[in-house]
């Protein structure tokens, strides 16, 4: 019998095609216009007014502002999430009881909404709250802060929030790459007399290299699509202390500065890609070389 | 003799802090589960002491005020559905994905590589939606969901085709199978590992979203669970605590059963994703 279609006929790409072509490729590619028009919702014509969004965002003192929240907090729960995964991956690898327990009630925020996390913060986190009550109660009362309250570390204490839920997931993948690393190792590093810190810097660190690279690049670019922690938390306050560009977008949205909110959003799908796409390209490359 | 004292030493002492920590996880959530069985003054002091009541009809009063079962379902539905939609369509492109080799798969494959980084546009979308006539209903959130998504099953899928020995599907096609039929009785099932782990993260992912809820469903009765929950937080957040915590305790509950019911499976799903895709 002989056949005419081919298999693995292209065909079979053509839903997923065209769902993500049609409705997350072009209003993608739209947005770069709109991002150059003075789009405004009501306004029946829209007419194009070249860079002048863009300048609007970098002249103005709070969306400046919130894009320096986006990289302070992109910064904070990178280095925030990795530290903590990697010690408590550390931790709960040593053969223990617990092991099991511990994974599953580090992972359980995770499992969470979001939005559901930041609600039961807001009264543990309140000047009066549970934390600053705590705080007292152990004799560190020097610590204790108007944590959403204080412009100065609003941004610090969101990222805690998101720290606190999503640490257990790095947890998890750093745990993943230990586990991966055969004991022969050590056992030879031993023999050949390594201290254990000399052989968590010879054989650990670089075996995690694949889990510590996709640990990054996660809570990197998650830290600076960032939306929901500030919006249950802070909703962007007190006053813009703790707007972040996602925010910023979902506001000029709602005042209908379309054309405005778009640039917003293109300016952070630039920030995004420029930084994480060199990263994802070295990462890759590196893998396939080893 | 000294130096094995001394491991386990260290280990008790290991165990002891991560038991605190763990502490600190515990803590937030179960003030907010005490809090939702309490009256509205006992939980202001916002603690981890029992109630002095139990009260029950905390969150029956949540359920009607809080409309959370309609809300409960258009999550079910919202979320079923593209994920349904998004397993389909993305492991049938993977297929192709991951058997051939030539310019233009590697090209499609990138093509979708952007979207698993790349935030999506906004409001270009929602003109989309409104010309098409579809903006703020179940649809169009259904659509976007399926269309986000499908970039990073459809990685996961391509990986773990590769995995699968490609005579299987040749044979089949050979005895005069078409390549729909090869897909739905060759590949399909020996897709069932990989469609749990995707299944998993897409529901979680999906149910607890609230980002394109919030733009494109412009219905208060077509609002998901996490969006009902923030606006009944904005209505009793001053005044009833004890609500709020009732609201959110029912809202978490779903996945948070699921999740402990199908531990293993939710931390190798959700990790595995991250680790593959």
């Amino acid at each position: 019998m002989r056949r005419t279609g081919h298999i693995y006929t292209y065909w079979l790409t053509i839903p997923a095609l065209l769902l993500f072509g049609i409705f997350f490729v072009g209003p993608s590619v739209y947005s770069i216009y709109y991002s150059l028009t003075d789009w405004v919702i009501g306004k029946d014509s829209v007419s194009f007014i070249g860079l002048e969004n863009y300048r609007t965002i970098f002249g103005s003192d709070e969306l400046t502002h919130a894009i320096y929240n986006t990289f302070l907090y992109a910064v904070i729960v990178v280095i925030g999430k990795n530290v903590n995964g990697l010690l408590l991956a550390l931790a709960v690898n040593t053969k223990m009881r617990l092991q099991g327990y511990f994974r599953v009630i580090f992972f359980l925020p995770c499992v969470i909404s979001t939005i559901i996390i930041g609600l039961v913060f807001v009264p543990v986190l309140h000047p009066n709250g549970i934390l600053n009550e705590f705080l007292g109660n152990i004799g560190l009362g020097f610590l204790q802060q108007g944590w959403l309250v204080d412009t100065k570390i609003v941004m610090v204490s969101i990222a805690g929030v998101s720290i606190w839920q999503w640490s257990g997931y790095h947890m998890v993948i750093y745990l993943a790459g230990l586990q991966g690393i055969p004991d022969s190792y050590y056992e030879a590093a031993k023999i050949d007399g390594a201290t254990a810190l000399q052989s968590f810097f010879g054989i650990t660190f670089p075996m995690l290299a694949p889990a510590f690279n996709i640990n990054m690049l996660l809570s990197l670019i998650g830290g600076l699509k960032v939306f929901s922690e500030p919006y249950a938390l802070t909703n962007g306050g007190p006053g813009n202390a703790s707007q972040v560009i996602a925010l910023e977008v979902f506001s000029k949205f709602g005042r209908g500065q379309w054309g405005l909110g778009t640039a917003l959003n293109v300016t952070l799908a630039i920030f995004v890609s420029v930084i994480s796409i060199p990263v994802l390209y070295l990462m890759r490359k590196r893998e396939v070389e080893e | 003799m000294g130096a094995r004292r001394k491991a386990a030493l260290t280990r008790i002492l290991l165990q002891i802090v991560l038991l605190l920590i763990s502490l600190v996880i515990i803590a937030p959530l179960l003030i907010m589960l005490l809090g939702a069985f309490k009256n509205s003054t006992e939980v202001t002091s916002f603690n981890l002491e029992l109630p002095e009541k139990w009260l029950f009809e905390n969150f029956m009063t949540v359920i009607e005020q809080g409309k959370l079962l309609p809300a409960f379902w258009n999550s079910i539905l919202i979320t079923l559905a593209s994920t349904a939609a998004t397993i389909l369509t993305s492991s049938l492109a993977a297929l192709v994905l991951a058997r051939r080799n030539t310019g233009l798969s590697r090209f499609l494959y990138y093509f979708f590589f952007l979207g698993t980084i790349i935030p999506m546009q906004i409001m270009p979308t929602i003109r989309l939606f409104t010309v098409m006539d579809i903006y703020g209903g179940y649809l169009n959130v259904i659509i976007l969901y399926t269309a986000i998504n499908i970039p990073f099953s459809c990685f996961l899928y391509t990986g773990f085709i590769k995995g699968i020995p490609k005579v299987l599907d040749e044979s089949a096609f050979i005895e005069g199978a078409s390549a729909l039929q090869t897909y739905f009785h060759i590949i399909l099932p020996l897709l069932k590992p990989c469609n749990i782990t995707v299944l998993i993260l897409l529901f979680t992912g999906i149910w607890n979203e609230i980002n394109i809820p919030l733009y494109f469903l412009n219905n208060p009765a077509k609002r998901t669970l996490p969006l009902s929950v923030y606006q009944f937080f904005g209505m009793y957040g001053g005044s009833n605590w004890n609500l709020v915590f009732a609201d959110l305790t029912l809202a978490a509950l779903p996945v948070v059963v699921l999740f402990l019911f199908m531990q293993k499976q939710f931390i190798n799903g959700l990790t595995e994703g991250a680790v593959k895709g």
